[in-house]
């Protein structure tokens, strides 16, 4: 799976962080920071998780 | 009473007591009937569906909020970063966010913990307490001085200004008694205005504190802040303590005293989180969404636009029915059911965009740790029987909220 997150719709929710650490983390602000861009199968859930949780639709998943 | 929306003219009151005690259904009624309403007496537009407000939400530069009408709330400048609009806003909030983040907030979980067990060790043996005032009041404020820095012994000195700006009647009754109603408001103002003026004497004192003696607290940061190499000035510095106390006690209490009058009024539901205190977390994400104790914000149009075909003038006053978006059975599936286990649950609660709330982490954090150090230690409560909570308007603050529980 790929994440991708637009940083300019960031407003620093958290949630993402919060629900999906492993994918997830934040920068000084408490704006989000994507780990790594390829996400192994076991945290595919979690990834969804953040991107649907996000208030902004800053993330975006992309099944392989 | 008439019908919220009114039948006839469609138009919404947002003094409804319905609106305060119990929201949901006036919700329903009125994003289904008119979606963008009119607000009576005003005449202001009022926003109601969810895809609306988080569109409001994100366009500061439409709905903006620079209000030359401010809610009048004892400030002689606009509350810093709140009333203030990007890109003069960003700045503030560069310089704000980092102490208010998720991590930054953890470190202060002891010490509210600490604090939320001082305050049911003092009633707990009672088996009864008002809620409001024995724990939803003092644990937001407790919270707010380990953040600055400031003593507890401060407390009621604290609790009395911001009584004094946020519900002058209550705290001053005798100056309201027998006045005619075209003078209520200007006595409000005044009381306001007095304890605003002590709160900035309170923080002027803190400012040349941290000059002379600088410690490792956020007033010490905001005193020695630059921005773009510029110091902070007197006013910004005082502009935003006016913010963190005026946004960070109140809405905080609300929403402890909406949870719990929401979890004694449902046993069920209670005893799951009792049984499963790792349900919290998500139940503090679906109580703000149903109860959205900061239910309604204001906005200034800054251009004509139209919003689902509604016309909104440039100049007018617009409110964000918050409330009304978070039930929104148009964008949350089962809307209107309180799930704790939701898996998608993007409320607005917090708001969103660029004025998303400061105090969204902190407000996160002390609503679970309250959350759970209560039910550990009385699971077992409910409404006093005979008794009626009360909420107020506005912020939906259970103003009266007599418990009972079994003594253990």
């Amino acid at each position: 799976m790929k994440v991708r997150v637009d940083l300019a719709k960031c407003v620093g929710h958290g949630r993402c962080y919060v629900l999906a650490p492993d994918v997830f983390s934040e920068d000084e602000r408490g704006h989000c920071v994507l780990l790594e861009e390829t996400v192994p199968p076991e945290h595919a859930q979690q990834a969804r998780l953040g991107q649907e949780n996000c208030p902004e639709g800053a993330i975006e998943v992309a099944e392989d | 009473m008439r019908e919220n929306p009114d039948p006839e003219t469609g138009e919404v009151s947002l003094f409804d007591p319905e609106l305060a005690t119990c929201p949901q259904p006036v919700y329903a009624r009125i994003r289904t009937r008119c979606p963008v309403a009119r607000a009576a007496i005003t005449g202001s537009p009022v926003l109601t569906r969810y895809a609306d407000v988080l569109w409001a939400l994100r366009h500061p530069e439409i709905f903006s909020s620079e209000m030359e009408l401010q809610m009048a709330l004892g400030t002689e400048r606009p509350m810093i970063p709140q009333q203030i609009d990007p890109p003069a806003q960003t700045r503030y909030r560069k310089l704000l966010d980092p102490h208010f983040s998720r991590k930054k907030m953890e470190e202060l979980v002891p010490a509210i913990r600490r604090h939320a067990n001082a305050l049911i060790d003092k009633f707990e043996d009672r088996g009864e307490c008002e809620f409001d005032q024995a724990f939803a009041v003092p644990l937001p404020c407790t919270a707010f001085l380990s953040l600055c820095g400031l003593p507890l012994a401060d407390l009621d000195h604290f609790l009395e200004i911001k009584d004094g700006i946020i519900r002058p009647q209550n705290i001053h009754p005798e100056a309201f008694e027998g006045l005619p109603p075209d003078r209520l408001m200007e006595t409000a103002k005044e009381i306001r205005a007095q304890a605003g003026r002590r709160l900035y004497e309170y923080f002027e004192k803190v400012i040349d504190d941290r000059t002379e003696n600088p410690k490792d607290d956020l007033m010490n940061s905001l005193v020695h802040a630059q921005i773009d190499g510029e110091q902070l000035t007197r006013s910004e510095i005082l502009d935003i303590c006016f913010l963190l106390l005026l946004a960070g006690l109140d809405t905080v209490t609300a929403t402890l005293g909406c949870n719990i009058a929401y979890l004694a009024a449902n046993p069920d539901q209670r005893r799951r989180i009792v049984e499963e205190p790792a349900l919290i977390p998500g139940a503090v994400e679906e109580l703000l969404r149903w109860e959205t104790p900061v239910a309604a914000v204001p906005r200034v149009c800054k251009r004509d636009v139209s919003v689902n075909g509604f016309e909104i003038k440039a100049g007018e006053l617009v409110t964000l029915l918050i409330g009304a978006a978070n039930t929104d059975d148009g964008h949350f599936e089962e809307a209107q059911a309180v799930d704790f286990g939701r898996g998608r649950n993007i409320h607005l609660a917090f708001g969103g965009g660029p004025h998303r709330c400061l105090g969204s982490h902190l407000a996160r954090m002390e609503l679970q740790v309250a959350m759970e150090e209560w039910h550990r230690r009385i699971p077992e409560y409910r409404i006093k029987p005979g008794e009626t909570p009360r909420f107020s308007p506005g912020i939906r603050e259970a103003m009266y909220l007599p418990l009972e529980w079994d003594r253990g």
